[in-house]
This record gives C-alpha cells, sequence and structure tokens, in this order.
C-alpha cells in the first residue's frame, strides 16, 4: 500500500554537507552504485515498485479474492466524491490534523524551553520528556483506554473527586476524536521537544547577554530572539506533523476501530476498511493516491509560506 | 564498458537477493504441506502433537504447522495466493466463506464429502451451512462455538436475584440487569461489545432470530431485518442501555472478561472462549432468554470456522485432504476437545455424556455451551456482501443504543444501505 501508517519517526536531519564539487571518474561510478545497489533495489522493489502498482490498482476493480481485475477508468476516484463516508472521514482528519500539528508544536516548545537550562538531572527530564515517543502505539492506545474509561478509568476519578461528572470520552461520538487528539499529542511531543532543544541550543548565547544587557526582559528575549531563530525547526515540524497527521491509523485502530459512530473515521482508517474488511481494493487505492495528491499539495505550500514569511533560514 | 560492468554488479546484487528469498524447492521424498494455524497455548500444544502422530504414522507426507493470528489470515492468504505461495491448508473464520469461495486456488470440498467415510452429516448442521457456498463447499469445520449466558453467581446472590432459568424472558433479562446494576460500586448487569463491527452484530441477531424476525429474505435478495420482530429486539438493547443504564457498551470488544472477572459486570453473553479468563469468581452458564410469545424460542448463533483448502498441485492438494479428513475425524475431535476445552465439532462427539462430563469437569460450564448447539437454527447468510450489511446493521445498532436514534428509524437506514448494496453485484 502507499502509506504505511507506522513510519519510523526520524532525527532532526543533519544539515547537508557542502556539494562536492569534483566529477567522479568512470571507475568511482561503477563502485558507487555497486555499493548503494543493494539500497536501491531493495528500496525500488519493496517501496517504489508498490507505490506505482497500487497505482495501477486505483484504476480497477480488485476485491483482491479473484485474479480478475478490470481496468474501469476513474470509476475509483469518481466514487469517492459520493460516499458520504469518505467524505466524513475527511472531515475528521482536516478537525485532527488542525489541533494536533498546532498542539504538539505548542507543547513542544513550551516543554523544550523549560528543559532548555543547566539544572540538575537535567539529563533525567530530558529523557522523560521523550521517553513517551518509545511507548509502542498499541501500549499507548490501551493505556489511554483505561486511563479515559467512563466507569473505571483514572481521569473521571480525578474529575469526580474535584466534583464534576463522569465523561463518556471515547465511549462518545462527540468526545473520541478529542481523546484521541489529546492521546497522539502526548505521544509526540518528545518528538517536537527533541527539535525544539536542538534548535533552542543553536541560539547564540550573545544576542541574549546583549539584549539583556539593552534590559529585555526574559519574555521579551524569548519571543524576539529565539522565536524568529526557529524558523527551520517549524518548518520542519510542521511539514512532518501535518504528514503524519493525515495518515493517522495505529492509534484509531487501537482504541475506537473508527468509531463510536464512525466519529474518528479517519481516511486512512476508512481505506484500510475498504480494502480488507470490504474487499474493495481499488476503490482503497484510489483514496490513497488522493491522498497522496493532498499532502503534496500542503507540504508545497507548506514550504513556499514558510519561506516567505518565516524568516531567516 | 562501465556500463556492463554496473549491469554486472547490479545482476550480481538481484540474484544474491532474490536467492535470499527463495528457498525451498522440490525434491523427492515425502510430499510436505503447510498448515496455517491460529492456535497458541495449550491449543497449540495439543495441535501439534497430532501433527507429531499424523507425520509418524503417514511417512510419505510431512505436515509442516505454521502460526498465524486467525484475524490476520485472511490478508497473509490473499497475499500468499497472489504470490503464488499459497498454504495447503489454513483455518479461515466461517464468515469469510463466501468470499473466500472466490479465490479459485480454494479446493471445493463438495465431491470428497460426499463420500460416505467423511461422515459429512456428523458435523453440526450450523457448521456445514457455513462451510457452504451455493454448490461449492469451501472449507472442513475446525471449530464451533455459540453464544450463552455467562453469569456471576455471586452477585446475583448478593442482589438477591434468582439465577438465570430456561424460562426466562427478554424481559426477566432485563430486570434482573437492573437490579443487578449499581452505579456506586461501578457494577453493570450486562456488557456488550458496541464497536459496531461484526462483534456487536452478532450479539443482537439470536435476538432477531428469537423475536422470529431474519437477516434477508429467504432468496437473500433484499434485507428484512427491519421487521417488527427486528425492532422488539433492538428495543431490549435500546431500554437496557438508554433507559435502565444497566448495559455497559464496551466500545474496545476487549474489556467484557476482564470486567466479569473482576466483579463489575453480572452477565456476559459469550462463547466458551471467556471461560478460562474468569479463574476469580465463581460463575455458571445458561442458554439465551426466549421472546414471551414468540415462535422463536430459544436461539444462539454459531461461529464455526474452516479448514479451507489451497490447490498446490494434485500431490500436496491429496495429502492436505487426506490430512483433513484424518484431522477432523471424530477419534481426532475427540482428542482435540478433551485437550483444549474446545466444543466437538461432531455430534457423535457432542452426544457422547463421558466427554461432556469431562469437559465440564475441566472448565465447568462448557456441557451447556455443547448442549446449547442444539439451539442453533439459523446461520448468517453466506452471501459475499455480508461485510456490507454487517457493517450497516452494526452502526444502527450502536446508534440505538447511543441513544442516537430510535431501533426503526435506525434499521429502516440500515436496511436501505444493505440492500443497495445487494443490488450492486
Amino acid at each position: 500500500m502507499l502509506i504505511t501508517p507506522d513510519v519510523e519517526k526520524p532525527v532532526t536531519p543533519a544539515p547537508p554537507h557542502p556539494r562536492r564539487r569534483r566529477r567522479l571518474g568512470g571507475g568511482e561510478t561503477v563502485t558507487g552504485w555497486t555499493l548503494v545497489s543493494p539500497a536501491v533495489i531493495l528500496i525500488g522493489i519493496f517501496g517504489l515498485l508498490p507505490v506505482l502498482m497500487s497505482l495501477q490498482l486505483s484504476f480497477q476493480h480488485s476485491d483482491l479474492l479473484t485474479p480478475e481485475t478490470p481496468w474501469v477508468g476513474f470509476d475509483n476516484y469518481r466514487k469517492m466524491a459520493d460516499d458520504p463516508v469518505f467524505l466524513e472521514a475527511i472531515k475528521h482528519t482536516i478537525v485532527y490534523t488542525a489541533l494536533f500539528v498546532p498542539g504538539t508544536m505548542l507543547v513542544g516548545l513550551l516543554v523544550a524551553a523549560a528543559l532548555n537550562r543547566s539544572v540538575r538531572f537535567i539529563s533525567l527530564y530530558r529523557t522523560a520528556a521523550y521517553i513517551t515517543m518509545a511507548v509502542s502505539t498499541i501500549s499507548q492506545g490501551i493505556i489511554f483506554l483505561w486511563l479515559t474509561d467512563r466507569d473505571y478509568g483514572l481521569v473521571n476519578a480525578a474529575l469526580n473527586a474535584i466534583g464534576a461528572p463522569s465523561q463518556p470520552f471515547l465511549a462518545s461520538p462527540s468526545q473520541a476524536m478529542y481523546v484521541i487528539v489529546a492521546m497522539t499529542i502526548w505521544g509526540w511531543t518528545g518528538f517536537s521537544v527533541i527539535v525544539y532543544l536542538a534548535a533552542l541550543q543553536g541560539v547564540p548565547a550573545e544576542l541574549h547577554e546583549a539584549a539583556a544587557i539593552d534590559g529585555a526582559k526574559p519574555f521579551t528575549r524569548f519571543r524576539t530572539i529565539t522565536v524568529p531563530l526557529l524558523g527551520p525547526a517549524n518548518l520542519f515540524l510542521l511539514v512532518w506533523l501535518t504528514i503524519n497527521a493525515l495518515q493517522l491509523f495505529d492509534e484509531v485502530y487501537a482504541t475506537t476501530r473508527g468509531g463510536p459512530l464512525r466519529a474518528t473515521t479517519v481516511i486512512v482508517y476508512y481505506l484500510w476498511d475498504q480494502a480488507f474488511v470490504h474487499f474493495d481494493a481499488g476503490y482503497a487505492a484510489a483514496m490513497a493516491y488522493a491522498l497522496f495528491v493532498v499532502i503534496l499539495v500542503i507540504t508545497g505550500v507548506q514550504f513556499r509560506l514558510t519561506r516567505r514569511f518565516g524568516g531567516t533560514s | 564498458m562501465i556500463r556492463r560492468r554496473l549491469c554486472i554488479a547490479l545482476l550480481a546484487v538481484l540474484a544474491l537477493v532474490l536467492a535470499a528469498c527463495g528457498g525451498g524447492g522440490s525434491s523427492s521424498g515425502p510430499t510436505e504441506i503447510a498448515v496455517w494455524h491460529g492456535y497458541q497455548d495449550t491449543e497449540g500444544e495439543v495441535f501439534k502433537k497430532l501433527i507429531a502422530q499424523y507425520n509418524q504414522d503417514h511417512p510419505d507426507v510431512k505436515v509442516n504447522e505454521l502460526y498465524s493470528s486467525n484475524d490476520l489470515v485472511l490478508q497473509k492468504v490473499l497475499t500468499a495466493v497472489r504470490g503464488g505461495s499459497a498454504p495447503d491448508v489454513a483455518y479461515m473464520f466461517g464468515s469469510w466463506s463466501p468470499n473466500i469461495a472466490q479465490i479459485p486456488q480454494v479446493v471445493d470440498m463438495a465431491e470428497y464429502v460426499s463420500e460416505p467415510d467423511w461422515q459429512w452429516d456428523d458435523f453440526y448442521p450450523a457448521e456445514r451451512e457455513a462451510a457452504t457456498v451455493g454448490e461449492k463447499i469451501v472449507g472442513v469445520p475446525a471449530l464451533v462455538d455459540n453464544l450463552a449466558i455467562v453469569y456471576n453467581k455471586q452477585l446475583f446472590a448478593e442482589a438477591g436475584v434468582a439465577p438465570p432459568s430456561p424460562d426466562w424472558t427478554w424481559a426477566d433479562f432485563r430486570a434482573a440487569a437492573a437490579k443487578l446494576t449499581d452505579p456506586a460500586k461501578g457494577q453493570y448487569g450486562w456488557l456488550i461489545p458496541a464497536d459496531g463491527s461484526e462483534d456487536t452484530v452478532w450479539h443482537y441477531l439470536p435476538m432477531l432470530w428469537e423475536a422470529g424476525g431474519d437477516i434477508l429474505s429467504p432468496d437473500n435478495s433484499t434485507a428484512v431485518f427491519n421487521s417488527e420482530a427486528g425492532v422488539e429486539a433492538l428495543t431490549v438493547l435500546q431500554q437496557m442501555a438508554v433507559t435502565d443504564k444497566s448495559l455497559y457498551l464496551d466500545t474496545t470488544n476487549e474489556n467484557g472478561p476482564k470486567l466479569m472477572n473482576s466483579g463489575k459486570v453480572a452477565m456476559l453473553v459469550t462463547g466458551p472462549w471467556d471461560l478460562s479468563q474468569l479463574p476469580d469468581i465463581d460463575y455458571d452458564v445458561q442458554v439465551m432468554p426466549t421472546f414471551a410469545g414468540s415462535p422463536g424460542g430459544h436461539q444462539t448463533i454459531a461461529g464455526p470456522d474452516n479448514w479451507v483448502m489451497f490447490d498446490n498441485g494434485d500431490a500436496k492438494k491429496q495429502a492436505a485432504v487426506d490430512f483433513v479428513k484424518w484431522l477432523s475425524a471424530p477419534e481426532q475431535v475427540k482428542t482435540f476437545s478433551l485437550g483444549t476445552g474446545d466444543l466437538p465439532i461432531r455430534q457423535s462427539v457432542g452426544n457422547d455424556q463421558a466427554v461432556l462430563d469431562t469437559l465440564n469437569e475441566n472448565v465447568p460450564g462448557t456441557a451447556t455451551f455443547v448442549e446449547n448447539l442444539n439451539n442453533v437454527e439459523k446461520v448468517r447468510p453466506t452471501v459475499e456482501q455480508y461485510p456490507d450489511i454487517s457493517d450497516a446493521l452494526g452502526q444502527a445498532i450502536v446508534a440505538v443504543m447511543l441513544g442516537k436514534e430510535q431501533p426503526a428509524d435506525a434499521l429502516n437506514k440500515a436496511a436501505q444501505a444493505a440492500d443497495a448494496a445487494l443490488a450492486e453485484k
């Protein structure tokens, strides 16, 4: 399938090496290709080829069972426009992305700012901030299921202790999506903390000292010096988190299975459901490609906007 | 020159990759067949012992077993079939039969099982129906279970409620559940899986049948679950979930046995597989209640699963068929059932009082489940659109239980969706 929901969370990319000017000689070309060929071939077979095959699949009718896969042109793509559940899934995906991406960036920035200092046990705190990334999605889902359980959950016990009524959370069509947003922000905060922490440490101390001598208060210094210098980190997180948010699957599968009443059915969950529960693989592939185009466009726009307004990089 | 050297280098790497992917290959010696199954723990051990015994008694055949999670086996088998490396035998859920029937490599067992030494009629009727799609028989029964009430005796005694009896109507069931519900203790009378999947749907279906309704018309052309009977059955769920709040809606489908075992839920409608997860409570098992005045009587739903065979050439096909025939013969059925506590898949074994006594001694309540197999009167329709029908019905049931919709409206809407799906193919 085009989209692998279980994308590995990468570390911050290293700054690009200065481009090598000297052209490689002929012998070195062969050696170079030979060295990279295992990776290239493997990526070709297991990465590129399936991507192209699913493009083909999106123009066919396939139930995965029978060998006949008749060509149906753009039928699968047209079907999307008339599918109320798919339109609902788009809405849910947008709501989720609009809450998850800024939420994760904001929480991550605040935590990173708090951790960007030298106090005792700082490594311990930093590890604690990152450790949520090491929790598998399924375990995370089960933990939150029980934490937010309507009758036996800790969250409701805490609410009751301060006199507030119990909430159904994941069992309620109107609340489930917000619980998933909160859960995934919790899970991804460690990632944005690492990125922001690296960026914060790249902010020259002299600038802060100079501003302090000029009488700038800590908050003013943070706003006028630190934040503008975080441009590249912001762009990276914005793009990366958006791509991941649009591909939300594991967390939904582990907690609500798209429910209650499809309230958490997002695009990738729905296409999985169409392919492997309803045996409509062609339609699922078409949805995956539609999502691919959307991600491509959004990422392009984000790059462009950030280059124009994002300041300093 | 450089090009050619590059090509050779690439080819060498490709050859290495392919060699790593390949392996195996045909040679003389015993015919090897691959059996994919989802047995773990006790079931896994008993199953492996049976295979070892078969391999010892049949030196010309080597059965290789491979564990594969039941929930995911269809996806894996589909991939394997496409890749030309299908297993010879795979354990498949009975609800997949209509879809499996379309895979060309699946062996049609109709001509085999008509031979008298298969004793095909000895399998329970629900098992045979779940393996039959039109003229084809796509598999041989591997497992059967059914739903009944499992209840916590202590909670009933504490609440002063008489335990479930075979005379219970759904009104009695509802009244008891209400008395067994105590919000202060976080205790509920009943729990139902409520994710809207087939797990939700198959809890509703016996109620629908008992009320005198059915899922589809006899020719499988239209949905008829939005009948008066369908509304009556769904209204019980509505009253318990919305009015009485005696029904815990388990949106995860995972909490049932855990909450039951910790005494938070007084009754579960479930199958024999959950009994081993209730070590901390004193439970008993009773058949499902009836609807007063309905001719439906006691019913339940069976979830029979099958061994499905794939054609990988005549020799392997014959070896696979022979193995499954041996595996599902009364003697092996008895061994497996006694070893694992699973219900016997053959009537001759299920009616054997000595087997029942031993089963019940090992896991109390199992005998009731075996006897309850006789209450299986109907099965889910074996049509390839069943996943769509189940989906529509599941959403309707959940909408009603969450108090979002009225039973008649919800069922009518679901019936429309089901009709559309049925008309499509």
